[in-house]
């Protein structure tokens, strides 16, 4: 799947699960998706300048009805840290959180960060799921975002470089 | 200028505005003048500018107050650049600033040694970004504000006095579903869905 295909299968995944505002901050892995959360007339586009806002964003648009989705590399996760333990854990909010997963097996980028991805996750008792097949992207969204409004809590999937169409699934290596 | 004083003018003018307050002595204060499920207490320090911005943005006809703090609103100056960016024009973000962190053993913040949060405000890109220095100033900029369809950020500057008032009568999970029932009701909207599937579908 290229990239433009994998971008558009994500949003509309997120859009068939019912969200309609998208708090979003780019990561090079993240501009398709990015580009085509801001050209979508359906879903309302929030640009953040650092991620935890975001978080309060959405818990606030929740409130009052809104289903909301938050996308934003590890780096922002970790960012967003009080925000997500202080408003969405201690309000039991649920979010869906799509975090691309730099520093994951194979990207060069931050590998520190990669390491400490799932373990930060699991100790604030996030589920989370590693998103690996663009065509994996729909179901994923839809029952992740299922399981947020059950759980009343945030639900995180990984992005993985071939999950965003930006190399070979590793199925057709 | 007294806090309460302030407080007590909004409240006399915003009968049924869904208001965001911040963490600390606000709450409190702002609970006691207007008792309302309308009302979100907000814990996490900083937050109370985006949360108010997430609701003006999800229920643009209704009118949003963000009752801020100049310690929490240092914590996340980015909030006014992306206020600006999202121009909502049901939002008011007042900032009561008395240069201290008056919930954490009252240290100075950065606005008692020069700087200036109003300035900042327009910078970021909110054209009504207002200081007001008397209780009369504020009641006329404030009405200004509520009436209004703009953004508008209002600082005003007051003392450190604290008026006594009852504890807040609930925790943060009754606070959500208090507040989720009021914006069912006032609007007419279902937010939380209750038809969970049977344990054997």
């Amino acid at each position: 799947m290229t990239e433009e295909d994998a971008a558009r299968t994500i949003l509309n995944g997120l859009k068939a699960a019912g969200i309609n505002l998208i708090a979003t901050l780019p990561d090079i892995n993240l501009a398709q998706l990015l580009h085509e959360v801001e050209a979508d007339r359906d879903v309302l586009h929030v640009p953040l300048c650092r991620e935890e806002e975001g978080i309060g964003i959405c818990a606030g648009a929740y409130l009052v009805g809104k289903k909301c989705a938050a996308i934003m590399q590890n780096g922002g996760f970790f960012n967003s840290n009080n925000a997500i333990v202080t408003t969405l854990l201690q309000y039991h909010i649920p979010l869906l959180l799509l975090i691309y997963y730099a520093g994951d097996i194979g990207d060069r980028t931050f590998s520190t960060s990669g390491s400490m991805t799932e373990p930060v996750l699991q100790a604030l008792g996030i589920r989370h799921y590693v998103m690996r097949e663009p065509d994996d992207a729909p179901e994923l969204i839809k029952r992740a975002q299922i399981l947020a409004e059950d759980s009343k809590r945030p639900v995180a999937l990984l992005l993985t470089k071939e999950s965003l169409g930006r190399r070979a699934s590793i199925r057709s290596l | 200028m007294k806090r309460f004083d302030c407080l007590g003018i909004i409240a006399g003018a915003a009968t049924d505005t869904l208001v965001v307050t911040s963490a600390g002595a606000v709450t409190l204060e702002w609970n006691a003048l207007r008792p309302s499920d309308g009302n979100f207490r907000v814990r996490t320090l900083g937050l109370c500018s985006s949360i108010a911005l997430g609701m003006a943005l999800g229920l643009p006809q209704r009118k949003v107050i963000a009752l801020d703090g100049d310690g929490s609103l240092l914590m996340n100056l980015c909030s006014l650049p992306t206020m600006a960016r999202m121009q909502p024009k049901n939002l008011v973000h007042i900032v009561f600033d008395n240069e201290v962190y008056e919930a954490s053993g009252s240290k100075q913040t950065a606005t008692a040694t020069g700087t200036d949060l109003v300035g900042m405000a327009r910078a970021a890109g909110i054209r009504q970004a207002l200081w007001t220095h008397s209780v009369d100033e504020f009641a006329r900029i404030a009405t200004e504000a509520l009436n209004g369809h703009e953004l508008f950020f209002i600082g005003a500057k007051v003392t450190t006095d604290r008026t006594e008032v009852p504890p807040y009568p609930m925790d943060e999970v009754e606070n959500k579903y208090r507040f989720i029932r009021h914006v069912e009701k006032t609007e007419k909207i279902a937010i939380l869905k209750t038809n969970l599937p049977s344990s054997y579908s």
